[in-house]
């Protein structure tokens, strides 16, 4: 892997670098949206998200495995980062297919990947101009720097970005002006993200509170993001213009911007996007307090709906009755939180290409491990694909899963069962200890967990696995891992 | 709480009005309740079998009934008063009433002041056929099955055995209320119809129990002699 950069005076990566400097700046999080739209604005990136990723069915764990990702490429250490980039790579590389014209896309594409960069890099520097705080030259140029080191890092080619910082304008002008488009997953981002945005782990509790927050923030943020788009783009692709959003828009980030006048450590990223994933039932300290506020919020939610005026007419009740059907979730529930993780409606292979991504990157895994689990998935979606797809589009929908479920637990099923044990078994013991299980799950064993000595057998995970996977059961350490937003 | 139709007839309205003129004897109900120091109050608001009133009347009814939770949600917390819900089992149960008795109950379910339970939708042999399937479900084995270990099979498991059942407008039935629970229970019967049944009525019951012999199938202390 080829290091470039300045061999200057301070470390391009690092607590001292300026993206570090970024990273528990609150306008950073519009910045970040808006680079999203952006990247998802290039055809190639925009058909690939669209087929391949989970931001919609389950943002708040794609957030945090972006973040912790970003944590480790710009972080000090040369072999995490090798680490990092090599894992980002193998990721990508599973990734290709076409868009809905047909015309091909790449996750490994040099000049696409050099996109996501610049729009990381052009984003932050808009942020600082919009909110009043704009950049010096060498502070920019800086940035630039540290920014084609990270490209490099993952791709270990740089030519695609210009090495001076005057072409990268027009090369970033450039790319605007002729590529990007109207893309559905720039509209999915702009539109459809924040008015459906399901509530984080954290919040789970008070459906109610969520959906009037989200009511009010979601076209908000979809307006901010807009107003900041660079305005080519926003005639080229048709958006609208609305009167006082840039205001909006400024005011909202000069507001994220006052947060550099709080005492220092007061907002710290990771804290916040640990907490939003910190579930009521986890066993973390601090989850006591979250369960107890999480109560709280739901006694709140109820006394809320109790004052609210009553609403007209009474439906005689065609939901499922209470006592019966608590530990089994419905059909259609499982399909849309566990099996359906693009959220596009359909059980299609990037569904369980993103299931095993997400144990790859809990488990922390290297080759061979890695295709272990991934052929272990895809044979089980040829399985699928034979017992379910009974109308041979290729794909799964809900209906034809909801009238074929006890065909899911099928021979190559069991697999992927035993070979997620394998992998959990890191020291290869023959069964998952109390460390192990806390890598996969991020929580200590269930007190209801059929354990032996503080140790899990590989027929005990098996079954749990099957009965999560076939049998619909909720509450079990898989709902975080899978069904979580 | 019978007699609301019996007390419309009397005043020549329509039944529902005796069903809206309930809603007040319950608050005071409740309240006296309270103050009496009483723990564990439980309402017998419509049985399994009340599904074959008239369609029109237990569509009234439903929306009374969602009426009156709502409005009363707030006093019931603020006097400490853990509401809960018994039987509401039925697919015909209003989803809207459904939901409405689930806040309650989640929204007064700290308070320790009195548990208040409604029976709504119950049928006291339902809840005994449902305890029989948990049990069988838990694969408990025959020989095992105590009656301490039904009971707690039952919908409600902490709920103490009944002391005391007041039947209003002179009915002497038991109507399917919960069979299990009143094994033991005294039964008063007064002839006031509920509409019109108020608090010194009900401290008048408690007056009545508390003169009561309760002797669990015993004999009177007194007949078994000086043990000396």
């Amino acid at each position: 892997m080829t290091t470039t950069g300045t061999a200057g005076e301070t470390p391009l990566f690092g607590p001292d670098s300026r993206f570090s400097a970024f990273f528990d700046d609150p306008r950073w999080a519009l910045a970040i949206i808006r680079a999203t739209v952006l990247e998802a604005a290039h055809p190639q990136i925009g058909a690939a998200l669209v087929d391949n990723s989970t931001f919609v069915a389950h943002p708040w764990r794609r957030l945090r495995n972006t973040f912790l990702s970003m944590r480790r490429m710009f972080g000090a250490d040369p072999a995490v980062r090798e680490r990092e980039a090599a894992r980002l790579n193998r990721l990508h590389a599973r990734m290709s297919g076409s868009d809905y014209r047909g015309r091909a896309y790449d996750a490994m594409d040099r000049a696409t990947r050099a996109w996501v960069v610049a729009t990381l890099f052009e984003s932050a520097v808009t942020m600082c101009r919009l909110s009043g705080q704009p950049l010096d030259q060498d502070t920019m140029e800086r940035m630039y720097a540290e920014y084609r080191s990270f490209l490099a890092a993952l791709d270990g080619d740089v030519s695609e970005l210009p090495e001076d910082l005057d072409d990268f304008w027009r090369y970033f002008d450039r790319v605007v002006e002729d590529e990007l488009e109207n893309t559905e997953a720039a509209r999915v981002i702009l539109y459809r993200l924040f008015d459906h945005l399901p509530a984080p782990a954290l919040l789970d509790g008070a459906p109610t509170l969520w959906a009037a927050g989200r009511a009010v923030v979601g076209p908000l943020l979809g307006a901010i993001t807009v107003a900041s788009l660079p305005e080519s783009y926003r005639r080229r692709a048709g958006l609208p213009e609305m009167p006082g959003a840039s205001t909006l828009m400024q005011g909202a980030y000069c507001a994220a911007g006052l947060a550099r006048f709080l005492p220092e450590g007061w907002i710290n990223a990771e804290s916040i996007v640990e907490a939003l994933s910190l579930s009521p039932d986890g066993d973390d300290p601090r989850a006591r307090t979250v369960a107890a506020l999480a109560a709280r919020m739901k006694r709140a939610s109820a006394l809320l709906r109790l004052l609210t005026p009553l609403s007209g007419v009474l439906h005689p009740d065609p939901a499922p009755s209470a006592g019966v059907g608590e530990s089994r979730r419905s059909a259609e529930e499982f399909f849309r939180k566990v099996l359906d993780q693009t959220g596009d409606g359909h059980l299609d292979w990037p569904d369980l290409a993103a299931m095993a991504r997400e144990l790859c990157t809990r488990l922390d895994l290297d080759e061979p491990e890695e295709t272990r689990l991934y052929d272990a998935f895809a044979a089980w979606w040829r399985e699928l694909q034979a017992a379910l797809d009974t109308d041979g589009d290729g794909r799964v929908s809900a209906e034809e899963y909801a009238t074929a479920v006890p065909s899911l637990a099928g021979p190559a099923l069991i697999r992927v069962a035993e070979v997620l044990f394998d992998a959990t078994d890191k020291d290869g013991n023959g069964t998952i200890d109390a460390d192990e299980y806390r890598t996969l799950f991020r929580t200590a064993f269930h007190r209801d967990l059929t354990t032996t000595d503080g140790v899990y057998s590989q027929s005990a995970f098996v079954s749990d696995f099957l009965s999560f996977m076939s049998g619909r059961r909720t509450n079990t350490a898989y709902d975080p891992l899978l069904a979580d937003a | 709480m019978d007699g609301n139709g019996r007390w419309a007839q009397r005043r020549s309205l329509p039944r529902t009005a005796g069903h809206q003129a309930a809603e007040t004897t319950v608050i005071d109900i409740i309240e006296a309740a309270r103050a009496a120091g009483v723990e564990w109050l439980s309402l017998y608001a419509f049985s399994t079998e009340n599904w074959s009133r008239p369609g029109t009347e237990v569509d009234f009814l439903m929306g009374l009934v969602r009426r009156v939770v709502r409005k009363h949600a707030p006093l019931l917390l603020a006097r400490g008063i853990r509401c809960r819900f018994l039987g509401v089992a039925d697919s015909r149960v209003p989803r809207e009433l459904a939901q409405d008795f689930e806040d309650l109950a989640t929204l007064t379910a700290d308070n320790r002041g009195m548990t208040l339970t409604v029976a709504f939708d119950h049928g006291g042999r339902r809840d005994i056929v449902e305890a029989a399937r948990s049990l069988i479900r838990s694969r408990t084995p025959a020989d095992e099955v105590t009656e301490q270990l039904f009971a707690d099979h039952l919908p409600f498991p902490d709920t103490p055995d009944v002391d005391l059942v007041i039947r209003t407008s002179g009915e002497q039935r038991i109507s399917n209320f919960m069979l299990w629970q009143v094994a033991y229970a005294e039964w008063v019967f007064p002839e006031a119809l509920w509409p019109d049944f108020r608090a010194p009525d009900f401290l008048a019951c408690l007056h009545t129990y508390r003169r009561r012999d309760r002797r669990f199938g015993g004999v009177p202390p007194r007949t078994m002699g000086d043990p000396s």
